[in-house]
């Protein structure tokens, strides 16, 4: 759904243009200030050009034609030739500028996105939907590619381009000149009314389009309600409704066009018709050649052009605007675990684990773990048990700093847990999850994830030690062999023994791990015991556990319960207490009994 | 379950015939368009022959007050021309807009006729781009294109034949580099249309790459990857500035080659046509007014291929256009009117069997339930409980014999009728962003806030409702408050409730909802279900403990059927999930 979502996303209206914004936005410029001047030094050469093609058919003309000179002639030609030519290769190099200094913005504005990303806490995550926070590392971003990639440069060509014909024509014949300059108020004026309006038509035209698809979005999504409550003809009369509304807006739109374009041509035909008249007066009165004349009435063309983009431009400047507010209100945004600026290293690594008097609230005063006190000697291994809610996962979230505990500390090794660098601390650390989170590339790269540092060998090895060897016979490449569709087609136990060999790659000193809750066969179920054994041998290790298996072979188990430690032993003396242990106890067992997994599965 | 899915034939005319319906619909704004197009064109091309003139009037020293005369002959008929023009959008490219609103109003309604299974087949967003996308390009081949095309046409057939009055042999050579034009247009186009669609496909994995590193964000923090992720995404993003690129080759050359190649025609003007006027062949205005034509037909020309690529897009996008419209809804109407008279709500499987993608949900389900009866369904996730009562509103096909409502096999009983009679809730409800009062008469939209009130009040809404900022006239939803899970599938119970069905089914529809609610809720709703045939799936056993008969699946069969003190006798599935749970009460309460 999350493509449906941030197609929503995008229709998103525009907001008016801003100056800050916009300032901020071409600080990005800065490094490609070279390129922005090569861009606009050939849009100068191209516009010289252009404007030589006028003075080159008044050469042929003046002295050749009505001369009626031979002589010479192909000569004219030959420069006719090369200059456009030269506006060819000119106008393709500006492009080419113009497109490598927005890409290079694009560029750089994405990487920012995403390293800022990777260093917001994994809390921004949770609350912020995945599709989302693409469409500013994506879309938003492409956006902007078109302000960078034409608008800027054009703008500044086209304002050189309009100075330097007009200085051209009044160089030329300056009372010409001033005639024909007279339309063009008018066409600015008729450019301007247009484009104010036509922008006004195409944003009604943009927010009902936003209606027809947010309402098409949510009857495709809800539609088995509709058919259920009898409603497709209240359904099919609220879209005739909105659809008329869509289609009124664009029949206003086309109308204006359908007038501009005319008037454009008129306002064409008005400058002609000046030209050619008073032109004509001028040339019989011999105060001006023919030649001239020719020259001046292809200039008028060409001056038209930068007019009528300008405007144009405007509206890609304006349309900027959302995209770019999204991206800084994401850059801005300060990531709420920032390592302390002197951090402290763990000198010889142990891997002792001490909780003490340990508060922590997702929201305000909601506490999910109140006044958590235990510890974990080197090498013990520690199973964490209760109900739903009882506060396990927020305490492998505390233990990696995902989030920040409120109240007491976590040390390892006798170091708090915020004086470390959090790569640092992680480094020591593995996390097996309950639900396996697979990327698409190879097994290889599932294992060791991006880490140059683990070798092929190293991959194959931890592989080998859990046991998935006898799958990898079968795999085509070995380990380069592609996991299809992010593990989709791979069953349960693969996937762990994939996520344990991740863990053994990395060799942490301490070990958490999220025990699946899925039932699974039993000959999986000896596989993985067997996996999990050699995975805990000699290390630290907290298990949020579910088998009673690996409960019984822990050296200690702790009991959770409404984010309390209510109980804390070993199993048989926690069994014979009959306290909340037992209870949990019998519920798994009934449990099994009628084979549902022992907690319902998370939503 | 199969899908009838007619494949658009490839008969280019049934293809079609999505399209051309609506324009023989329209053939009078057509008729008039094309007829405004062709008297624009005539007035426009005389132009360039008026220049022509002025000039050669000004060599032969002649009369201002002809020159004048000209002049102003230019302006009247380009202001005629305009009109025209005018009347040229405002048919063709209105007609397109009619044309757009009446395949999306055909698109929309058929699919209110298709079934979940279709929506679950195919992905929102194509239905949505199918709808915006492809509908847009079709509009553009019916409207502009078509506009185009005439223009292109007339321009290039009266002009031309201007050009060749006044001097053939020039019109000759002239024309020489501008016939490359619209293959030029086509085959870089071609090019463009093809690196971009790298470009997509690359835009795709940048996207999948940026999804994939927030998804897994989790276990890139817990194994420090960060650093690692930046570099690999690196890559990707300066792959796919190198595709841009490459794009920006061709498509940079696409509009200064197409200016090459109009200049050249100017040079090959200029050039012959200045040597013939020296020579005393040809006259200077002759030439001047060539230039003209070639400015006025440059775009025509361009057109051409442009107006191609335009086709091209537009069948593709058709393509998938008809393919939407040709999938048949899986269930319909089979025209028996047998059942007229009101629902009584006597519910009886016959051996049901029912497959999801070959996979078997249901395995020969016999069940018969009596009007007024209330029927509690317990099952473990994949059990099918949900697939039966789905099958009760018909939303996926049955076969026939294996469900009767009052005796009458289920497919003969007209679909709407059918449904008019079911109030349905579910776990996870989908509500609409529109106020809750508007949510809960969904199924009666004529219901007053009196009624609303009472349905709320019966699904325990009363207390949340007092608190919202409007009351029951809070909007729900993106552009207003958002519902916790409990509070939603309270709001669907009162909106199944309010159309006062004949047969109630609650589809663990308080799943979300806490233990003391949920009580609550079981209180009130006792005197809805009096007088009702109702089916009541949940996980929690104290829902169902009352029911008149409870029913537990397991793997599509009816493993254990009775009422509580049965079914507690039997010591089997039912009593271990009873104990269970009263084992999970008491933990609650530790």
């Amino acid at each position: 759904m999350s493509d449906a979502r941030s197609f929503h996303d995008e229709e998103a209206l525009g907001k008016a243009y801003d100056s800050r914004l916009m300032r901020r936005l071409l600080k990005y410029m800065r490094p490609y200030r070279a390129l922005v001047v090569g861009a606009v030094l050939m849009i100068l050469l191209a516009a010289v050009m252009q404007i030589s093609l006028a003075k080159v058919t008044q050469w042929a003309i003046d002295d050749f034609i009505s001369a009626g000179r031979l002589e010479g002639f192909p000569m004219v030609g030959l420069v006719y030739l090369a200059a456009i030519i030269g506006i060819l290769i000119f106008t393709w190099g500006q492009i080419m500028t113009t497109v490598k200094l927005g890409q290079n913005v694009q560029h750089d504005l994405r990487m920012e996105v995403f390293e800022h990303l990777q260093r917001l806490h994994l809390g921004f995550f949770d609350r912020n939907p995945v599709g989302r926070l693409v469409t500013r590392v994506t879309n938003d971003i492409n956006t902007l590619n078109e302000l960078f990639g034409t608008a800027v440069v054009a703008v500044i060509g086209d304002v050189f381009m309009i100075v330097l014909i007009v200085g051209f024509m009044l160089y030329m014949n300056l009372d010409l000149a001033l005639i024909t300059f007279v339309v063009v108020p008018i066409l600015v004026v008729a450019t301007f009314v247009f484009r104010a309006r036509a922008r006004e038509a195409y944003r009604q035209t943009r927010l009902k389009l936003a209606r027809i698809n947010s309402f098409l979005q949510e009857h495709v999504t809800g539609m088995p309600v509709v058919q259920l409550f009898t409603q497709e003809k209240r359904a099919a009369k609220e879209f005739d409704t909105i659809n008329q509304d869509l289609r009124g807006a664009n029949l206003r739109s086309v109308i204006y066009y359908a007038v501009f374009f005319p008037v454009v041509e008129i306002i064409g035909a008005l400058s002609l018709a000046l030209v050619l008249y008073y032109g004509g007066v001028r040339v019989l009165s011999d105060s001006m050649s023919l030649g001239q004349l020719t020259a001046f009435i292809l200039l008028v063309e060409r001056f038209y052009q930068p007019i009528r983009d300008l405007s144009e431009k405007y509206n890609i400047l304006q349309s900027s605007m959302a995209s770019s507010e999204r991206i800084f209100r994401l850059l801005d945004t300060e990531p709420q675990i920032v390592d302390s600026p002197r951090p402290k290293h763990i000198e010889q690594f142990g891997g002792r684990i001490d909780f003490e008097n340990v508060w922590f609230a997702y929201k305000d005063e909601d506490w999910v773990i109140k006044d958590l006190s235990f510890s974990v000697e080197p090498g013990e291994r520690v199973a964490v048990v209760g109900a739903t809610g009882a506060g396990k996962t927020s305490l492998v979230n505390l233990l990696f700093r995902f989030y920040d505990y409120q109240e007491g500390t976590i040390r390892i090794d006798g170091c708090d847990i915020k004086d470390l660098d959090t790569d640092h601390l992680r480094s020591h650390l593995g996390l097996v999850l309950q639900d396996v989170f697979l990327f698409s590339g190879d097994y290889a790269t599932n294992v060791r994830l991006r880490n140059e540092k683990i070798t092929d060998d190293e991959v194959l090895q931890a592989l080998s030690r859990v046991g998935f060897d006898r799958f990898l016979k079968h795999l085509p490449d070995g380990i380069h062999t592609e996991v299809k569709e992010r593990g989709a087609t791979l069953s349960t136990g693969q996937k762990q023994l994939l996520s344990f060999a991740r863990a053994l790659a990395f060799d942490p000193g301490i070990l958490i791990l999220d025990e699946a809750t899925s039932s699974v066969d039993t000959e999986t179920e000896q596989l993985i015991q067997q996996a999990l054994e050699e995975l805990l041998k000699g290390r630290t290790s907290i298990i949020i556990a579910h088998r009673l298996s690996t409960i019984e072979k822990a050296d200690k188990i702790l009991v959770l319960h409404h984010g309390r430690l209510r109980e804390m032993g070993k199993h048989e003396e926690l069994l014979n207490n009959g306290g909340i242990y037992r209870t949990l106890y019998e519920m798994q067992y009934r449990q099994k009994a009628i084979g549902a997994p022992s907690q319902p599965a998370p939503k | 379950m199969t899908m009838v899915n007619t494949e658009p034939q490839n008969n280019p005319r049934s293809r079609l015939s999505t399209v051309t319906k609506y324009l023989r619909k329209y053939r009078w704004y057509l008729f008039w368009g094309l007829l405004a197009t062709v008297v624009s064109d005539l007035l426009m091309m005389y132009t360039p022959r008026l220049t022509g003139m002025i000039i050669d009037a000004i060599e032969q020293n002649r009369d201002p007050a002809y020159i004048g005369k000209l002049a102003a002959a230019i302006l009247t008929l380009t202001a005629l021309s305009g009109v025209f023009m005018f009347f040229m959008r405002r048919t063709i490219i209105w007609m397109s807009r009619y044309l757009e609103f009446d395949l999306r109003e055909e698109m929309f309604n058929h699919l209110l006729r298709l079934t979940p299974t279709y929506y679950h087949n195919t992905r929102t967003g194509d239905v949505m781009a199918a709808m915006t996308n492809d509908l847009e390009a079709v509009r553009m081949m019916a409207g502009p294109g078509i506009m185009y095309t005439a223009n292109a046409a007339t321009s290039l057939v009266i002009g031309l034949s201007m050009m060749i009055s006044l001097s053939p042999m020039l019109t000759l050579w002239s024309l020489l580099p501008l016939i490359i034009l619209p293959f030029a247009v086509h085959r870089v186009g071609t090019m463009i249309h093809k690196r971009n669609a790298k470009i997509q496909d690359h835009f795709g994995a940048l996207t999948a790459a940026a999804q994939e590193n927030i998804a897994g964000m989790r276990v890139i923090k817990a194994y420090a990857q960060e650093t690692a992720e930046i570099e690999n995404f690196r890559k990707t993003s300066e792959a796919y500035i190198g595709l841009n690129m490459s794009l920006a080759r061709v498509q940079g050359l696409f509009m200064p080659l197409m200016r090459l190649l109009a200049a050249a025609s100017y040079l090959v003007v200029i050039y012959i046509g200045g040597m013939s006027v020296i020579k005393g062949t040809e006259n200077l205005g002759t030439v001047v007014a060539l230039f003209g034509y070639l400015a006025l037909l440059t775009w025509p020309v361009i057109a051409v291929g442009w107006v191609v690529s335009l086709y091209q897009r537009g069948t593709a996008s058709l393509d998938r256009i008809n393919r939407l419209l040709h999938t048949q809804p899986a269930v319909a109407d089979n025209g028996s009117t047998a059942a007229v008279g009101p629902v009584k709500g006597r519910i009886e499987f016959r051996g049901l069997r029912f497959s999801y993608d070959s996979r078997p949900v249901l395995d020969g389900i016999d069940l018969v339930i009596e009007p007024g009866q209330t029927v509690g369904l317990l099952g473990l996730t994949g059990s099918g409980k949900t697939t039966l009562v789905n099958l009760l509103t018909r939303l996926h096909p049955v076969g026939r014999g294996m469900i009767y409502i009052d005796g009458l096999d289920i497919n003969d009983w007209p679909l709407q009728h059918l449904r008019r009679h079911i109030g349905f809730a579910t776990q996870e409800p989908f509500l609409f962003s529109n106020t809750i009062a508007e949510n809960i008469r969904f199924g009666r939209p004529e219901a007053d806030l009196d009624a609303v009130a009472k349905a709320g009040l019966m699904a325990a809404l009363e207390k949340d409702v007092k608190d919202f900022p409007n009351g029951y006239e809070t909007m729900v939803g993106e552009r207003g408050i958002t519902l916790s899970g409990g509070q939603k599938q309270r709001t669907a119970i009162a909106r199944a409730i309010l159309v006062n069905p004949t047969v109630l089914i609650l589809d663990d529809a308080t799943s979300a909802v806490d233990t003391e609610t949920e009580h609550e809720i079981n209180q009130r709703i006792k005197e809805v279900l009096a007088g009702r045939t109702s089916i009541i799936i949940s996980h929690r056993v104290s829902s169902v403990k009352d029911a008149d008969l409870i029913v537990c699946l397991a793997d599509g069969r009816i493993i254990e059927r009775g009422d509580h003190d049965a079914l507690m006798a039997r010591n089997g599935f039912y009593a271990n999930l009873y104990r269970s749970q009263l084992l999970e009460k008491r933990l609650e309460a530790l």
